[in-house]
């Protein structure tokens, strides 16, 4: 399969089983999530699993700098994303969608997957989730579903895997960015599935690196990045012994963990590099990164992009809501917010997202 | 799709989604079948309804434009997001009421935002509602939407009119093609011609002699129309050497005596009463009077040769039944242009008081060139009842007195870009000030926003229908060649 190809190939089982979803939302009623022009993070199903460490001192620590390498080695960078439409009576709407971006000819070049939009009931959330993950995953085992606020992010989840199977088995000679980590949970990333994607991605000259911006790593309660003079940037902090020591009985990682700073500034990442690659080629992959991807704040401006073009917009939102009213025949009805009532103005302006939560609990 | 969003007084806003193409002036109708009662609303702006976050779809734009990519949307979902990216906002402005198809003035009320159902108002249908152009009537122009928009002789007729806008907008344009069609009524119509431009209105555009060849009479003060002292009167001359020329009431004290001595002797012309000025012993008064009379005599306004003087009276019997009297201001002296105007509104006052004729309408161009500012007044109240139904014509909206404004029946607003203009007539007429400021700036030429009684009081951008008629003015050019 060549890049082209990937244009070509949709996940044809997310339009199934959305669609398959929402026909029983018929003349029902709909109530939409309220979208505010204050609150611009409209994205609140993000379902990026951090991890926290706090290392005891910096001692082990070991700093590997980097020398940018130009070699137009092609980048490719995945990001998907899950939102939240509404409550139906009987559970919640929600879209999904998935991008992949890769530079090409000094640009970048994107194909976006979705929104494939899903009604997710108690009654249908087990079959949807098997079924998805029977599709992507192939796993045959059936699994419980979670709760119908995690849902959402769990087929986003679903969907970000076969993205990523996708370019593993499409692309040669390249750097695969992923979102997150390389570690394997039990549900969203069996060991199997990620341990599936990084043979082929390896069979085919590829090394996979995965960015995420939400793990906090301290070292004797300093901020890692406080550790890293921006005169060594750009650089490496292998800190791999340090996690694996701390979750390496809970968790399966697939990657080798690094603390990584390639640009000055205020942040760093945490960087896994696939732990079957030779230490030596997946450094050399990041400095081939930085030689030929624009990073900014120490992130791949190719992953930036993936991140914006999948991103949902309230518009798009609303969109989405007038799509369900307008094909489904869903009446939409505005439910009197619990603490606008209790509350009146001392309600607050940020509670929004709560109250929703609160409301997902009852169903529970 | 239209729903109301809010209304605020008379102010009323619309969110439009999926746009439809409402544009500013037009009519919108908001129907609350339950109420058995419907709004109708002018969308005085326009704009895009506010979606949240759409401000965050813009800034991130720049940075996607340069990425190329594709949508694998199987759902189809883009032309829905563009729907709401495109959803519009209509400010506008409440007019009317309808009850069972008829108008109502009862605007107290609001509709139900939930139920009524909001649609454009065509252009046929409105002026239908409204009945303008019922009767006897002048065809002025078509609506955007192409309906024929003509005015009730009635809405003219006794009333005062002001034709305002930017140069070369049309203002003159429409002026010409009010007294055409006035003159095709049967109407007397006097212009006062600054530039000229009404001098050719009996011929057609191609320059042969129009249908209204005969009813137009072109009078030129000082060649083709002169008249003697005798006829002018003392009070019309003493009030235009007094008013114009700044008589002191001392020397037009001697003026009256001069004047009384002469006519009693029957010796009233132009001579005898320079020779009279010169024996004033007075040198003071002699020199006051001989100087004013100077400016009378250079005029050539003034004549003792009987055969070659006019009457208004004569020349009014031309247009008896109906004609336009144009007289030709172009080229004249700044004070031999008052002392015309000065005359002939004494004049005429004195005609319409004694019924030799019903009433004229005045077509005053740019009037602030000979207009004194004592006048302004006068016009619009005792000239107004004797007879004489003024309409204004300028490009310089603060060279009429605001006072004028607010006793306008009628405007006709042509475009104005200025913001000092804009601000002079939003303030002075009865309209919104928004509806002035926002639709005003944006009128091509040749298009009109009427307001008042002509349209009902339901403002109504027109564009003014053209002439058969020769309209420009003789203006010299450099470069004849082009």
């Amino acid at each position: 399969m060549e890049i082209a190809d990937i244009s070509y190939t949709s996940p044809k089982d997310f339009m199934t089983l959305g669609c398959g979803s929402l026909k029983n939302i018929v003349d029902q009623s709909f109530r939409p999530r309220h979208v505010n022009l204050l609150e611009l993070e409209v994205e609140d199903l993000d379902y990026d699993r951090g991890i926290k460490a706090n290392i005891a001192d910096n001692k082990h620590l070991e700093t590997v700098g980097l020398h940018p390498i130009v070699d137009d080695t092609p980048v490719f960078g995945i990001d998907t994303s899950s939102i939240e439409l509404g409550e139906t009576k009987d559970g919640v709407l929600c879209a999904v969608r998935g991008s992949v971006v890769w530079r090409y000819d000094n640009g970048h070049q994107y194909t976006r997957y979705g929104p494939f939009i899903f009604h997710i009931t108690e009654s249908n959330k087990r079959s949807l989730y098997n079924k998805l993950r029977q599709a992507y995953f192939g796993s045959r085992d059936e699994v419980s579903a979670p709760s119908l606020w995690w849902m959402a992010g769990r087929i986003r989840n679903v969907l970000e895997r076969w993205l990523q199977k996708l370019i593993c088995h499409s692309c040669r000679d390249s750097l695969l960015l992923w979102d997150g980590s390389l570690t394997a949970w039990t549900f969203d990333s069996p060991v199997s599935v990620m341990s599936e994607m990084l043979h082929a991605a390896r069979n085919r000259g590829n090394i996979t690196l995965a960015f995420s911006k939400k793990t906090r790593l301290y070292v004797a309660d300093r901020r890692i990045a406080d550790l890293i003079d921006d005169r060594e940037v750009p650089c490496l902090l292998k800190i791999d012994d340090a996690i694996r020591f701390q979750y390496g009985s809970n968790i399966c990682f697939f990657g080798r963990v690094y603390a990584a700073k390639l640009a000055p500034g205020c942040f760093s990442f945490r960087l896994d590099i696939d732990r079957e690659v030779p230490e030596e080629d997946g450094i050399h992959a990041v400095e081939r990164l930085i030689g030929n991807d624009l990073v900014i704040e120490s992130y791949p401006e190719t992953l930036r992009l993936a991140h914006i073009t999948t991103r949902f917009s309230a518009s798009e939102v609303i969109g989405m809501q007038r799509y369900i009213a307008e094909n489904y025949g869903v009446r939409i009805v505005g439910r009197p917010d619990v603490r606008q009532v209790l509350f009146g103005p001392y309600a607050g302006a940020s509670t929004q997202g709560l109250e929703e939560k609160w409301t997902y609990d009852a169903y529970l | 799709m239209m729903h109301i969003y809010k209304i605020d007084g008379n102010t009323l806003q619309v969110v439009c989604c999926p746009p439809e193409d409402v544009r500013k002036g037009d009519y919108l109708l908001i129907n609350d079948a339950a109420a058995k009662r419907g709004l109708i609303a002018q969308v005085v702006n326009t704009g895009y309804a506010n979606i949240p976050g759409i401000l965050e779809d813009i800034l991130r734009e720049p940075s996607t434009d340069q990425v190329m990519g594709e949508d694998l949307d199987p759902l189809e979902m883009k032309p829905y997001v563009n729907m709401i990216k495109d959803a519009k906002s209509f400010t506008c402005k409440i007019r009317s009421c309808v009850v069972n198809e008829m108008l109502d003035d009862d605007i107290s009320w609001v509709p139900s935002r939930s139920t009524s159902r909001v649609e454009k108002l065509s252009d046929e249908k409105l002026i239908k509602m409204a009945g303008m152009g019922k009767y006897h009537s002048i065809s002025v122009g078509t609506t955007k939407g192409g309906a024929g928009v003509s005015i009730d002789l009635a809405s003219i007729d006794g009333k005062l009119n002001i034709i305002t806008g930017k140069k070369e907008t049309g203002k003159s344009h429409l002026s010409k093609l009010l007294v055409l069609g006035l003159i095709s009524r049967g109407g007397i119509c006097v212009v006062f011609d600054v530039n000229g431009e009404y001098t050719n209105l009996g011929y057609t555009s191609g320059g042969k002699k129009g249908p209204f060849y005969n009813k137009i009479i072109v009078l030129s003060p000082g060649e083709n129309f002169k008249v003697t002292l005798k006829y002018a009167g003392l009070n019309v001359l003493l009030r235009t050497m007094t008013s114009v020329l700044d008589l002191p009431a001392t020397s037009a004290w001697e003026f009256r005596r001069i004047w009384d001595h002469l006519k009693k002797n029957n010796m009233l012309s132009l001579e005898r009463l320079g020779g009279a000025i010169q024996s004033v012993k007075n040198n003071y008064v002699q020199d006051a009077l001989l100087r004013r009379y100077e400016s009378l005599v250079s005029t050539g306004f003034f004549t003792d040769y009987t055969e070659e003087a006019n009457t208004l009276e004569d020349v009014l019997k031309k247009v008896k039944m109906g004609g336009a009297l144009i007289f030709n201001l172009q080229n004249l002296p700044p004070t031999f242009r008052r002392i015309i105007v000065e005359f002939l509104l004494n004049k005429f006052s004195q005609l319409l008081g004694r019924w030799v004729v019903r009433a004229v309408f005045l077509f005053a161009e740019e009037a602030h060139l000979y207009l004194r500012e004592t006048y302004w007044d006068d016009v619009i109240t005792r000239m107004r009842h004797l007879g004489v139904f003024t309409t204004f014509v300028t490009n310089q909206p603060d060279s009429i007195p605001e006072g004028v404004y607010r006793q306008a029946d009628n405007i006709f607003l042509f475009n104005f870009t200025n913001e000092n203009d804009l601000d002079i007539v939003s303030r002075a007429t009865r309209v919104d000030v928004e509806t002035v400021r926002v639709i005003a700036r944006e009128l091509p030429p040749h298009h009109c926003l009427m307001l008042g009684k002509a349209v009902e009081n339901f403002p109504l951008i027109v564009k003014v229908n053209p002439l058969n008629a020769k309209t420009m003015g003789e203006t010299r050019m450099f470069f004849t060649n082009l």
